[in-house]
This record gives C-alpha cells, sequence and structure tokens, in this order.
C-alpha cells in the first residue's frame, strides 16, 4: 500500500519525466479504461461512474443537459424499441481524469471528449408529448389552470423561490424530484401563478404524479411582461 | 425471505412474478411506464409505480428509475423477469450498491458470465463441448485468417458481448472472412461498446437444446431436464417443448448431468439455462448462458412439478435449494406455445390494437400465461408476446392431441395472432416426426408453411 507519489511534491514542482509520464499515464488510461466505463455507463443508464486505479481517479458522467435542455424536447419523441435491444444506443458525452484528492495532488488531466448529447434523455418536460397524450410534464384541467407533474420516481423538494403566489414563465424551475441523487427538474408547465402544492416536501413521487397548481396568467401568449400589478 | 420485491417488468412475466411472490407470501410493488398503466399486472397489484413514459429506455431499460422505484416503495429486492435489465450486470452491480438484492446471479457471478466467449472457454474447461472456433478472441485479421483455416469454412463471426445477431456473420471463404471483419467489428462496437470478435464453426442443419439448472449459494445444484427450442423464426423461438425429440433418453440424461456439473464448477449461482446446439448426428455443442429466468420456464414446471420462479427467488434471498436431484423427476411431454402479435400471413409483421373478446382453453393439462383480457388495448411499444399456452400430456402425441384442441378453444379476436402457424406446425410431418430444424420455418416461409397445412 505505500505509494510514493502521495508524497511528491504540488504539481509545478514535477520534473519534465515525472511530467511525460503522468501524461503517457492519461494516455493509457483514455485508451484502456475509459472506453469500457462509457459502455458500462451506456448500458446500465446511469447518470456517472468513477472509479480509482492506483493513484488514479477517473470519472466518466453524462451530460448535464439532458434535465432542462427544452429546445431539444419537441422531438424527443419515444421510440418503439424492442425490449433487449435497446439500452445501448445513449453514448455519454464526457469524461474526467482526476488525481485523487486522497494522494494529495490537484486534478492534472481534465479532458471532454466531443460525443453527441443527443440520445441522453433523463427526464420528461413541460412540452414533452407522448403519443399516448397522457405525457408527463403538464396536465390542463381547464382555461384556468395548469399541473405541474412529476419528471421521475424519486423524492420531491419544491423550490424556494416558486413559493405559492409566485408568478412563474413557462420553464420556470418549480422543484426537482431527486431521482437516486440526480435532481429532475419540476418546470411550470405555461405562464402564471404558483398555486397550490399537491405533495408535501420530501414526499415519494411516481412519473407523471401531479405536484404543484398552476394558476394561467391572463394573457398566456404574451412574453413580455414580468410586471404588471392588476392584470389578473 | 424478503419482504417486499419490485417487479421490474411488464406483460406475462410480471403476471407470473407477481403470483410467485403471492404464494411465497411476499409484497410486491409492480414498476410500469405510462403506456401500461391500465395493464393487468398493475391491476392486480397490491401497489404499482408509474416509473416513466412508454419508451422502455427511460422506463423499463432506466436502471435509476427502477432503483428509485425499488427504495421509495420500501423493496428490499428487484426482480428484472427476462429481457430489458435482466442480464444486465452492471444493473445488478448498482442493484446491490444501494443495498437491494438482485433477484439472479450476483453482480460477480453475472460478470464472470457476461461475455459469450469467456464462457464457452470456461465451461469447455470443465468438460462441455463446444463448437470448434477460435482460440480465444480474434487478435487481427492474420490471426483469424490462421484460426479459420485451423477449422475450416464455413464460419461464423460472433462478437465477444451482447447478442441479438448483431455483428454475426456466416462466412464461406477467407475473401468473404477479410471483407467481414471490419463490417461485424463497427456492428460490434456500436452495440455493445466492444469490438472484439471470435470464429466458430457453422452448423448448417441443428437444433436447439437448453438445460435448466438451479444452484443454490453453497454450491448445491440440480438439473431440471432439457427443453427443445427448434422451432424458431429468425433467432426467435416460437414453441418450446420437453422431452427434446433429438436425443435418446440416455443421451439427454448425459448431457444435463455434465451441464449441471459444469456450472457448479465454474461456480454459477441462481436459475439459468445452458443453450446447446444439436447436430444431426446428435452431436451437442454448448453455445452460451441465460442467466434468468427464462419465457419458457413454465415447459420445466410442467414437467417437475417445481415452481421455477419462486425458486429462483428463495435462492436469491439465501434460502438452501431444499432438493435433490433425486426429487426431480419429470413426468410426459410438454409443449409451450407463444402467442404473439403478428402476422404469419405477411412475413410476421408485428399487429396492435385492442382484445375485444378473450377467452382461455382449459381442460386437462392446460395452462395459459397471459396478461390478457376483453378490452385491454395491446401498447405498440414493446415485444409482441400475448401470452403462452402450455399443454402437458402422458405422452408426446397426447400433448399434440390436447394442444389442437386447445389451441381451436382460444378465443382472441380484434388482434392478429400467430395461432394458425402453431396449428400448421402441429399438422406437419416435420413436427409431428421431430425433424424440426432452426432454421426450417425461415428456409420454406412462413406464408409457404401455412399454405402446406392447409393442403393436408
Amino acid at each position: 500500500m505505500t505509494d510514493d507519489r502521495a508524497r511528491r511534491p504540488a504539481a509545478e514542482d514535477r520534473s519534465d519525466d515525472e511530467r511525460t509520464a503522468d501524461h503517457a499515464e492519461i494516455d493509457r488510461l483514455a485508451t484502456e479504461l475509459v472506453p469500457a466505463l462509457i459502455a458500462k455507463l451506456a448500458a446500465t443508464g446511469l447518470g456517472e461512474i468513477e472509479v480509482r486505479e492506483g493513484p488514479w481517479r477517473v470519472r466518466v458522467r453524462r451530460p448535464a443537459a439532458a434535465g432542462t435542455d427544452r429546445g431539444r424536447r419537441s422531438t424527443d419523441r419515444p421510440s418503439r424499441a424492442q425490449p433487449g435491444h435497446a439500452g445501448h444506443g445513449h453514448p455519454p458525452a464526457g469524461f474526467e481524469t482526476h488525481r485523487s484528492a486522497r494522494e494529495g495532488r490537484g486534478p492534472v488531466a481534465h479532458s471532454t471528449n466531443g460525443a453527441s448529447p443527443a440520445g441522453t434523455p433523463v427526464g420528461p418536460g413541460a412540452s414533452d408529448q407522448e403519443p399516448s397524450g397522457s405525457a408527463g410534464g403538464s396536465r390542463t384541467d381547464s382555461q384556468t389552470r395548469a399541473v405541474a407533474t412529476s419528471p421521475a420516481v424519486g423524492v420531491y423538494q419544491p423550490s424556494r423561490d416558486a413559493s405559492p403566489g409566485s408568478r412563474v414563465r413557462s420553464g420556470d424551475r418549480l422543484g426537482v424530484v431527486d431521482m437516486l441523487g440526480v435532481a429532475q427538474e419540476v418546470v411550470a408547465p405555461a405562464d402564471g401563478l404558483v398555486g397550490a402544492s399537491l405533495v408535501e416536501p420530501g414526499q415519494a413521487v411516481e412519473y407523471g404524479q401531479e405536484l404543484v397548481i398552476i394558476e394561467l396568467a391572463a394573457e398566456p401568449g404574451q412574453t413580455t411582461g414580468r410586471a404588471p400589478a392588476g392584470e389578473a | 425471505m424478503f419482504r417486499k420485491i419490485l417487479i421490474a417488468n411488464r406483460g406475462e412475466i410480471a403476471l407470473r412474478i407477481l403470483r410467485a411472490c403471492r404464494a411465497l407470501g411476499v409484497e410486491a410493488v409492480v414498476a410500469y411506464s405510462e403506456a401500461d398503466r391500465d395493464s393487468l399486472p398493475v391491476q392486480l397489484a397490491d401497489e404499482a409505480i408509474c416509473i416513466g413514459p412508454a419508451d422502455a429506455k427511460r422506463s423499463y431499460l432506466s436502471a435509476p428509475a427502477m432503483i428509485s422505484a425499488a427504495i421509495v416503495t420500501g423493496c428490499d429486492a428487484i426482480h428484472p423477469g427476462y429481457g430489458f435489465l435482466s442480464e444486465d450486470e452492471g444493473f445488478a452491480e448498482v442493484v446491490g450498491a444501494h443495498d437491494l438484492v438482485f433477484i439472479g446471479p450476483p453482480a460477480p457471478v453475472l460478470d464472470r458470465f457476461a461475455s459469450k466467449e469467456s464462457t464457452r472457454r470456461l465451461l469447455a474447461s470443465h468438460g462441455l463441448p463446444t463448437i470448434p472456433g477460435s482460440n480465444g478472441v480474434l487478435r487481427d485479421d492474420a490471426h483469424a485468417l490462421e484460426e479459420a483455416a485451423r477449422i475450416g469454412y464455413p464460419l461464423l463471426i460472433k462478437p465477444s458481448a451482447g447478442g441479438g445477431g448483431k455483428g454475426m456473420r456466416m462466412v464461406r471463404t477467407p475473401r468473404e472472412l477479410e471483407a467481414s471483419l471490419n463490417v461485424c467489428r463497427s456492428e460490434a462496437r456500436a452495440a455493445f461498446g466492444d469490438d472484439s470478435l471470435y470464429l466458430e464453426r457453422w452448423l448448417d442443419e441443428n437444433r436447439h437444446v437448453e438445460v435448466q439448472v438451479a444452484v443454490d449459494r453453497y454450491g448445491h445444484g440440480v438439473h431440471l431436464g432439457e427443453r427443445d427450442c427448434s422451432v424458431q423464426r429468425r433467432h426467435q423461438k416460437i414453441l418450446e417443448e420437453a422431452p427434446t425429440p433429438a436425443l435418446s433418453p440416455a443421451a439427454r440424461e448425459d448431457l444435463c448431468n455434465r451441464a449441471i456439473r459444469a456450472v457448479v464448477e465454474a461456480g454459477y449461482e441462481n436459475v439459468g439455462t445452458l443453450e446447446f446446439l444439436v447436430d444431426s448426428a446428435g452431436n451437442y455443442y454448448f453455445i452460451e448462458i441465460n442467466c434468468r429466468i427464462q419465457v419458457e420456464h413454465p415447459v420445466t414446471e410442467m414437467l417437475t412439478g417445481i415452481d421455477m420462479v419462486a425458486t429462483q427467488i428463495r435462492i436469491a434471498a439465501g434460502e438452501p435449494l431444499g432438493f435433490t436431484q433425486a426429487d426431480v423427476v419429470p413426468r410426459g411431454h410438454a409443449i409451450e406455445f407463444r402467442i404473439n402479435a403478428e402476422d404469419p400471413e405477411n412475413d410476421f409483421r408485428p399487429s396492435a390494437g385492442t382484445i375485444e373478446r378473450y377467452l382461455a382453453p382449459g381442460g386437462p393439462g392446460i395452462r395459459m400465461d397471459s396478461h390478457l383480457f376483453a378490452g385491454y388495448e395491446v401498447p405498440p411499444f414493446y415485444d409482441s408476446l400475448l401470452g403462452k399456452l402450455i399443454v402437458w400430456g402422458q405422452t408426446r402425441e397426447i400433448a399434440i392431441a390436447r394442444s389442437l384442441v386447445a389451441l381451436d378453444e382460444l378465443v382472441l379476436d380484434g388482434i392478429i395472432t400467430n395461432v394458425a402457424i402453431h396449428q400448421a406446425l402441429l399438422r406437419s410431418d416435420a413436427f409431428i416426426e421431430g425433424r424440426m430444424t432452426t432454421n426450417l420455418l425461415d428456409r420454406v416461409g412462413g406464408a409457404a408453411f401455412l399454405a402446406a397445412a392447409a393442403r393436408t
């Protein structure tokens, strides 16, 4: 368990030889370990995997964009994949290599490959339309109110700045559902005022469960009105 | 025993697992996608939880959604069924990391049997015959050509990871081999994130025979006989039976004994199935192991009277097997028919629709495992399996006769099914004489097979 690297001086004092050796080691990890981790990440659907190898710590992570990337939603339709044949199709987009903090050294490498973030859906959102028409995201039970629904199965926590009565725009964050440590955003399905909450903070919720009522604004199509009082 | 199990699957197998949980006195939660909100397992469950949208990648194939659902519902184990997450060693590992039990082999065991190529070598070292093939994975093109010359053509190029026919090619000459290697590598890389390949000799006319095993944590294992799954269409099984008509009783006994001895020695745990190809001379070769409950497990249940799903759950809970090889006494003959929503007249195109009327057949030796009910809308997002009819008789002749009656009794209106192909099979000489091979249906074609049956 003795590792003389742990007692080495800080990064800036390293000799050229040590730097070269480190770079060679990073190259080796990038070609040998990282592809296997990427494959594992793609197969498991996890958000992040971190492993230690000797003094190195390698973390592979999906792009964080999926939960907030509203622009992509309109095309994010369910595929008709057959069970047992899917699950290999979403490449994770980034990996990082770190020296373990335990070894007393800062990160010496940080690289990101350029894989496309396409096909890494994490949670549904406000405009996510399912063919069945019962998509997660929003339900309008009348012309005056809409309901924000859960993007995932997990534990709900409302945002502090989306308390009842506050004004929100479509897509604003109302809270999160924690699914195994990954926060999935609960977003407002329409412009309006935050109304009654249908679940308690910290409560377990299922996918598509109704969470928060949004009282619709008088002029839902309005795009400039952040302010004026008295319109309701 | 577990307190509460999350059923991480859908359709008939979700229902089958629910029934096993009830018989064991264990609570169960059915995890479902939005498309399955009105399904029978969800309706019958004490508790059900929606885990995601219809798209399987975000529901039945989402490890985080499944594990999160298990945690918030207070489950201590997850049953993955078949397909979906059932053979994903990464999933099993993450389930374990969250202090939940994966109902199947433990993650390290799944990991040991994950690569087909290394499993083949492992079990060969424990005495199972394998199809002559390359010595390990192919290093490069030159190595491939060298190994191919040693094994002899025609050959099958196979990826070491994954399955489902991706990255697989049959080649007849060195030139074809050279031309195909890169294509196979890129297909395997795209599908499984691993482009290692190996070679196997191609067996033209073969039968598919598999051995059911159950091994507990304490290294006590039994086999539960074999099943013959030679009736296939494009590598998909459509009818299974036991005992196999392909082997003599002595050869069957030998196959099953060697299979159970090899997997126990190799450290396998839980229920599993060893698949073999049997050539026209009766030689058998191990091809792969399935580390899960299989669609066709009821065939074995009909012959042995042993509940395979309950056995699987008990082993995962750490219980000893509780019976010995002498307690496994297969009786009679059983045939399972997969009732699929597909049209045999039209190249087995998948069909969708609403079940208008449904009546399951009955009588001695008849069992129907299905999630159908009148009014059920079959969602188009998943596989086409509507249910399984399993028929038992004291002899194969009696089982065939009862099967014809049962298929005739089955009422399933509102959707096109493959029942006609089963009726044609039961009337065909190839099936009656036990001569079905895995490629027969593809060679003849579904429509031609139906037409031939109609003439007799």
